[in-house]
This record gives structure tokens, C-alpha cells and sequence, in this order.
């Protein structure tokens, strides 16, 4: 018996204008551009709509409706989600068609598509909560399987899923951490009991997702029969293959002329004609197969660039300084309990905005400037840090203003009346705040 | 067996081919001119490093350093007439027409006697000797740099017969920075084009500019980009350090100050930074024709204290001042290359350079900016002087890269080109 397990990461970013230093404190819209440039979010959402969600979409729902042993797993950022909401609402509306038909699975997520376990583990909670609540709102389904923005991973991360009730978790399945061990089975990550890890199989994921198309390659033109065949050569020597990719991958990655789409569309039929091969979602393979071992992920592992690790957005010093920047407002955004002044800074800690600073040579900085709608690294830095020195800056003004609130009626007391007014309402303030029950402060 | 096997065998020497080459410019370092002069020796001094002979000739005498050989046209010619120079206005960058002034001799007070010459003159009397040189001198390939030494180039290979390459490190359309061109000196350089076996340029700016303007096949145009030297140099001690320590970020301009040069774009992004940063000191070093236009400028604008004028910094001085700036802009209307930003690298200072400029083509790690987008030259100022940590990744990997665009690499393309010329001579 042998199970395919394919899932697709859906994501699509808020890229952030070319905000110049003379908009600060005058401009507090970071993401609203509106020119022909990549970097106008309305004009890539319905762009990318056409090239990729629609027709995969439809070619998805189509599978599922021919094979009923189809299943497979989505990953939505919330920031997709929003984005689709309002600019492309029907590409929404097939989605939850796909999930209402019970057999794709939604896996659990960051909201904002952030980095943030790795810099602070409190928002983090807060961006995957909200993220749960949406699935839910959305899909009426609760996820049971984790996946962290580009599927960065460490041990630590597979602890918290554990202790937050998820029964496994994805992961890149990397040489230096498997050894000769193969990523076609399930293994426990180190130092949990309970949860399982699904490790993605590189190989024969980056053939659709990277290499599908290239002229260059030596399979290439790819088809569907052989493709089925590498897969098929794995019965007796694993379980389950793991393939994870990008969603934008059909028709984005690999653009409609590589055939891309004829390839999605025979590829379950041909899977299938082999009698022992089915399909699995995430949760169905984790409860299927029993762990074969450990799986030790001390440094943090992602499924970018060569490296897989988080050089491609934490490589150089403008990305580090930015990502420390960023982080290091939350105490005080959070103090403004102004919801538009948190939604901006969290719409900030996107990983993109973080990748396109990469200055990586070789063929993976070609990468980076294929994804980046900005000219270059240093452009998309100048654009960030104007916008987060706005952000700040409204920061600091929020919290001046509701000091100010705060210190102005204890301040204008000149009449006793009132002053004792005062008294009174400070001494039940105390009162109160002694029972835990009416504490505020112990929520935050 | 093995003794018999090594009488058969007859060993021919021959003697190892050294190229030749006669190279004709127009300045030469420590000659306190511009980026030709310092082009010339980066190319010369590698091509001697690896084996071949260049005959180096300038118009008239100037101290030199380097280890090949020179000959200088007015002193070692015979029949040459000797030149003094009396100012600095013998310059390639000049107009056709400019009027040099050279001391022919002194009169009975001991008062000098001038005679006033075209640089065009000039040019065809540098020609006139440089086939004399060429009918005497024995060598493999001719090598002109810049349009001065263009016809001295194609007047040896009328005399000699042997290849011709000019180098192009600037057009009639970039010291014009724009259509209006000085008629004689296109002329010149359309009909030297003509004339060449090969033609090679700084950039593909630049090659676009002699395919479609002057008429060149682009298979006779060979894109050899300068380079820069690649050693750490010596620290010296910072200037303007009350300045900084008094907070002031410094920015600088450094080159010649003409229209092709956009320093009137510079200064217009400066009263807009000012806006913003008062903290800021602009520092435009360097000479030329726009002087006064742009002191004029800097008055209207009110900002004769906030902008600086050095004068024009040589070697230790110049090296100082990038030490000692935050950034270096280069904001050329026109540039066919543009090696400040290499020379601010080398010195481990970012550089904000235009998007116009040959070097744009092949350094990554500097900021870029249509010359005439003030706002945003302004916006990528202001950003380099707020956020520390930009300055520090560009110099950081910016020195990483200039040692892949080393004077070496460019002057193995030069030997290529050298030896496909010759391909066909025996």
C-alpha cells in the first residue's frame, strides 16, 4: 500500500507601495497602490485569479468529482484570504466549494504568513488563533495538522504543536536531518509523544513545482505516465509521498503553455491505475501509519533556496534589522489597542516583505528577483522602513494621546467636590482590581 | 630504446611571441584630469603584468608612473614642436573649438609668448606625429583611447597597416547630454568608427549610443566594462570630523562639474533632504565648465551652508573624502561608465548612482535612480542616512563585488580581442 499526499500552499502577501520618506506621518496606507507595477495587490490578485486559481480550481473540482478516491490538503495565509474576499470573491466561493465536498483538508497556519515563532512566541499564538477563527468562519472546519510559514520548522515548534493539540505537523524532509532514512514515512519528532511529522519528498515535489517546465532538464517534457512511474517505484520502500508545494504552481510557477495543467489533470487517474496506490490527506496519513523514528531538527529548517534554513529572509543585515525592527514594536502597538494600527504592523511581519531584501547571489538570488516586484533589494527595504517608521511614529502618538487621557481629569481637579469624586472612583478602581474576576490586565 | 627515441626528436625554439601594442591617449596618471587617465593605466598596467609590451603615447611630456614604455609627441619626435602647457585646458572633455593656449617661447623681457590652437588642432597634430612614430616603431596592434586620440589611431594604421581598436570611453552624445552635439568632434568620431577594425566601448549604454547614432555594425563593437583596483587602501585620518561629531551626516559629489554630470540634479536633491534631515552636509568636489552655474544654485536655493564646495581632490585628498562621507552620489545625465562608485567601494562607502550610467550594468550593490527623479534621489538619500543598516549591506556586499570587476578581468578581454585580430597574421 502506498498513499499520496499532495497539499498546496495558497499565499498572496499585502507588498507594500513605493512609500517614500515624505509620506510619513502624512500617509497611513501602506498596501493601496494603485499604478500598473507588480506591486499594486488588487492588479496581482485578479491576475494571478486568471493564470492560476480559476483554472486550478475548476480543474481540482473536476478531479474530485471523477475520482472519489482523490483527497488532498490546502494552506491558506490569511492575508490570501483577505485579499481574495475583496478582490476576487468567486475564487473564495470555489474554494469552499472544494472543502465542502469533505475530502480536502485546510491545514493550520500563521495568519500572516509571518516568521513570528521565531521572534516572538505570544504573537505567534495570537496570528494562529486568528487564523483558526477565520478557517473556521470561512470553511466551518477546525485544523488538525500545522504548517509554518514556508515551512520553517525546529524542534521547539513541533513541542508547541503538541502542547496546543495538533496531531502533527509539516516539515521538509532535509538529508542533514533524515541521514539515510527516507521521507516517504512517518517519523515523531524529537522529544514529543503524541504527534507525528509528514516530511515533505523534495524530489518529486520540486519536479512539478520547479522543474516541470524547464527546457534544460533532462525529463523534460514531463509526462504524466512517467511521473505516476517514480511514484509507483516507491511500493514496498514507503508509505506515503509527501508532495508539498505552492498553490500558484499551476498556471503561476508554470505558466499554462509548459502544460501544466493537462499534467494535474491526468496525474490522479494514472496514480490510481495501480491498485495499491490511493490518496491521503494529512490527517489520514498521520493516523494510518505509525511513526518509523525520530526526526531531530535542532536549527530551523525551511523548504527555500538551497540552504533550507531562513537565509533567505534573515541572510543579510537590512533583513535582520528590519525583522528585529518590526518585532520589537509589539509591546507598544499592542498598547494602542487601535485594531488599524495592529492590522498594519502584522501586515508587516510577512515573510515576503522580508525576502524580497534577499541579496543571495547565484541561481537562488535569480529566484528572488523572479518573485520580487520591486527593482531591487534595496528598493524594497527604502519602501518597508519608510512605512514602518510611519507606523511608529502613529505608535508613539496613540500612546502619547492616551496618556494625556489618562493624566488630564485627575490633573484638572481644582474643585473638592469633584476631587473627592475622584477619590472615590480611584478607591473602587482598587477595589475592584483586587478581584481577579474584573482585572483587565491579566489578559494581556 | 629511450636514448634513440630522444636523438629522433628535434627541438625547435622559437622565440615567445610578445604582443606589441601602440597605444595612443591623452592623459595619464598622476595626471589630474578624470576617469580616462585612470582607465588607461588600470588597462596598461595590467595587460604589461601579463606579457605584453605597450608602447604608451601622450601628446606632450607629464610625469608618468607605470612600467611601460612612453614616448612623448612633442619631446621625442624630432621634427615635433615643443609644447609647454601652460593651463589645464587641453582636455578631451572640451568642445571642438575650445581654445588651447600653449607657451611657444619667451620674449626679450623673459614674458611668456602664447599661441592659441583648437583642441581640433591639437588632435590632427598629435595625427601628424603619430605617423611619423608609427613609420619608425615597430608593433603588432594599435590602441587609441578616446576621441582625441582617434585619428593619431587611424593615421598608424594608415602608415603601418595593422589593426586598429579604439576605445570609446565617452561619445560626443554624453558631453553633450543630449541631441545637441558638437558637429566637428561627431564627425570625427563617426568617420574613426569607419576606419577601425574594432571598436570598443565602456557599456551597452554606450554601445547603443555608437550603433544607432554613429552608424556601427554592432558586430565590430566589443563591451569591455572598466574596472577598479581591488587592494584595501590606506586608512587616512577623516575630515570634516567636527561635523560629524556635532551629528551631521555627509553626502558627496565627486567629478567633473558639467552638465553631462547631473550635479544640478544633485543639488535640487539636496534642498529636498533638507527638508527633511537639517543634519545634512553636501559636498560637491571636483571642476568645470558649470562652476558658477551651480554656486549660483546653491544661493537661490539658500543653502550655501549646507552644501560645501572642495574644490577639485586628487589621490590622498580625494581618498579621504570618501573615507570620510556617508554616501556618494553619482546622479550623471549621461555616463558611459562612471567609476566613482568602485573608487567609493574600494573605500568601503555606498554609492546612490543613476540609472544611466554604464556601471549600473554591472554593480549590484548600490542604490539606483533615474537622474531626473529628484523626489526619489531624495527618498534613497533621506533612507541611507536614517536606516544604518542599509549604508552597511550595500558597502559590505559592494566590496564583496568590486573584486569580480577587477582592471585584470578587463584587460584579459582587451588581450582576447588583441589576438583575434591577429588571428589571420602570420
Amino acid at each position: 500500500m502506498l498513499s499520496v499526499c499532495p497539499y498546496f500552499h495558497v499565499h498572496q502577501p499585502y507588498r507594500v507601495k513605493r512609500y517614500r520618506v515624505f509620506d510619513i506621518g502624512y500617509d497611513n496606507q501602506y498596501f493601496n497602490d494603485t499604478s500598473e507595477s507588480d506591486l499594486n495587490n488588487r492588479k496581482i490578485i485578479e491576475k494571478v485569479a486568471n493564470k492560476s486559481y480559476r483554472p486550478t480550481n475548476a480543474l481540482l473540482q473536476e478531479l474530485l468529482d471523477t475520482h472519489p478516491e482523490f483527497k488532498f490538503a490546502l494552506s491558506f495565509s490569511g492575508t490570501a484570504l483577505d485579499q481574495f474576499e475583496a478582490y476576487a470573491p468567486d475564487v473564495l466561493a470555489s474554494f469552499q466549494q472544494l472543502v465542502a465536498s469533505g475530502r480536502v483538508e485546510i491545514l493550520a497556519d500563521t495568519y500572516y504568513h509571518s516568521l513570528a515563532f521565531f521572534y516572538s512566541v505570544p504573537e505567534f499564538e495570537r496570528q494562529v488563533a486568528k487564523h483558526t477563527k477565520r478557517i473556521h468562519e470561512l470553511f466551518g472546519v477546525t485544523p488538525r495538522v500545522f504548517r509554518n510559514t514556508e515551512l520553517s520548522y525546529r524542534n521547539d515548534l513541533a513541542t508547541w504543536c503538541e502542547a496546543n493539540g495538533y496531531i502533527g505537523i509539516m516539515a521538509e524532509g532535509w538529508e542533514k536531518y533524515l541521514g539515510w532514512r527516507s521521507p516517504n514515512h512517518v517519523y515523531r519528532p524529537k522529544d514529543c509523544q503524541r504527534i507525528k511529522v509528514l516530511l515533505k519528498n523534495y524530489k518529486l515535489s520540486d519536479d512539478i513545482a520547479f522543474r516541470f517546465g524547464n527546457q534544460g532538464w533532462a525529463s523534460w517534457p514531463l509526462s504524466a505516465e512517467t511521473y505516476a512511474t517514480w511514484i509507483h517505484d516507491h511500493h514496498g520502500s514507503g508509505q506515503t509521498i509527501n508532495l508539498f508545494m505552492d498553490y500558484e504552481t499551476f498556471g503561476e510557477h508554470q505558466w499554462e503553455d509548459t502544460g501544466i495543467f493537462d499534467f494535474l489533470r491526468s496525474l490522479p487517474g494514472m496514480l490510481l491505475a495501480h491498485p495499491e496506490t490511493t490518496f491521503k490527506t494529512p490527517t489520514e496519513t498521520i493516523m494510518d501509519y505509525d511513526s518509523v523514528g525520530e526526526y531531530d531538527v535542532p536549527d530551523v529548517l525551511t523548504w527555500a533556496d538551497t540552504d533550507r534554513d531562513l537565509t533567505a529572509w534573515t541572510g543579510n543585515d537590512i533583513q535582520r534589522d528590519s525583522l528585529e525592527k518590526i518585532y520589537a514594536l509589539e509591546a507598544d502597538v499592542l498598547c494602542t489597542r487601535d485594531d488599524y494600527l495592529i492590522e498594519q504592523w502584522r501586515k508587516l511581519q510577512t515573510s515576503d516583505h522580508f525576502y524580497y531584501m534577499c541579496t543571495k547571489w547565484s541561481e537562488d538570488g535569480d529566484v528572488h528577483a523572479y518573485f520580487s516586484p520591486y527593482q531591487s533589494p534595496y528598493d524594497a527595504y527604502i519602501a518597508f522602513m519608510n512605512a514602518f517608521s510611519d507606523l511608529q511614529l502613529r505608535i508613539q502618538h496613540a500612546i502619547n494621546a492616551q496618556t494625556t487621557a489618562e493624566v488630564e481629569p485627575d490633573a484638572v481637579v481644582t474643585i473638592p467636590q469633584l476631587l473627592w469624586w475622584l477619590r472615590f472612583k480611584l478607591w473602587w478602581r482598587r477595589m475592584l482590581s483586587r478581584l481577579g474576576f474584573f482585572n483587565n490586565t491579566s489578559h494581556e | 630504446m629511450l636514448h634513440g627515441m630522444m636523438s629522433s626528436v628535434r627541438i625547435v625554439l622559437y622565440p615567445p611571441f610578445i604582443m606589441r601594442v601602440l597605444t595612443f591617449g591623452w592623459e595619464y596618471p598622476p595626471s589630474r584630469n578624470g576617469g580616462l587617465g585612470v582607465a588607461c593605466h588600470g588597462l596598461t598596467r595590467e595587460l604589461v603584468a601579463t606579457g605584453t609590451d605597450v608602447l604608451f603615447v601622450l601628446p606632450k611630456q607629464q610625469r608618468t608612473q607605470g612600467n611601460n614604455t612612453f614616448i612623448f609627441a612633442d619631446a621625442e619626435l624630432p621634427d615635433s614642436v615643443v609644447v609647454k602647457e601652460i593651463s589645464s585646458a587641453l582636455r578631451p572633455y572640451g568642445q571642438a573649438n575650445s581654445v588651447v593656449q600653449s607657451i611657444i617661447g619667451y620674449d626679450e623681457q623673459g614674458n611668456p609668448r602664447y599661441v592659441a590652437r583648437t583642441i581640433m588642432e591639437e588632435v590632427h597634430r598629435f595625427a601628424h606625429q603619430a605617423s611619423l612614430l608609427a613609420a619608425r616603431e615597430s608593433f603588432d596592434v594599435i590602441h587609441a583611447h578616446d576621441w582625441t586620440s582617434y585619428v593619431a589611431g587611424v593615421a598608424a594604421k594608415r602608415v603601418s597597416g595593422k589593426p586598429l581598436i579604439l576605445h570609446v570611453h565617452a561619445t560626443s552624445y554624453d558631453q553633450a547630454a543630449g541631441d545637441n552635439v558638437d558637429p566637428a568632434i561627431f564627425a570625427l568620431e563617426r568617420e574613426a568608427f569607419a576606419a577601425a577594425d574594432q571598436v570598443v566601448v565602456v557599456s551597452n549604454l554606450t554601445k547603443h549610443i555608437i550603433v544607432t547614432k554613429h552608424g556601427v555594425t554592432a558586430e565590430k563593437v566589443t563591451v569591455v566594462h572598466n574596472g577598479c583596483d581591488i587592494y584595501d587602501p590606506p586608512r587616512h585620518r577623516p575630515v570634516l570630523s567636527a561635523y560629524k561629531k556635532a551629528g551631521y551626516k555627509i553626502v558627496l559629489y565627486h567629478g567633473r562639474i558639467s552638465i553631462q554630470k547631473g550635479v544640478d540634479y544633485f543639488i535640487a536633491a539636496a534642498k529636498r533632504v533638507l527638508e527633511y534631515e537639517s543634519k545634512v552636509l553636501f559636498v560637491v568636489s571636483g571642476w568645470g565648465d558649470m562652476q558658477s552655474q551651480i554656486i549660483c544654485q546653491v544661493g537661490e536655493a539658500g543653502l550655501s551652508d549646507k552644501v560645501l564646495f572642495a574644490g577639485a581632490l586628487w589621490e590622498e585628498e580625494r581618498d579621504t573624502m570618501y573615507q570620510s562621507v556617508d554616501l556618494v552620489v553619482m546622479p550623471s545625465v549621461s555616463e558611459p561608465f562612471g567609476l566613482v562608485p568602485l573608487e567609493a567601494l574600494q573605500h568601503g562607502t555606498p554609492s546612490l548612482i543613476s540609472k544611466q550610467s554604464g556601471v549600473s550594468e554591472v554593480l549590484t550593490h548600490a542604490l539606483k535612480v533615474d537622474f531626473w527623479d529628484i523626489d526619489e534621489m531624495a527618498n534613497q538619500i533621506i533612507a541611507t542616512l536614517r536606516y544604518d543598516a542599509l549604508p552597511r549591506q550595500i558597502a559590505t556586499a559592494g566590496k564583496l563585488e568590486i573584486k569580480q570587476l577587477s582592471w585584470r578581468q578587463a584587460a584579459a578581454k582587451i588581450y582576447q580581442l588583441y589576438r583575434s585580430l591577429l588571428q589571420y597574421v602570420t
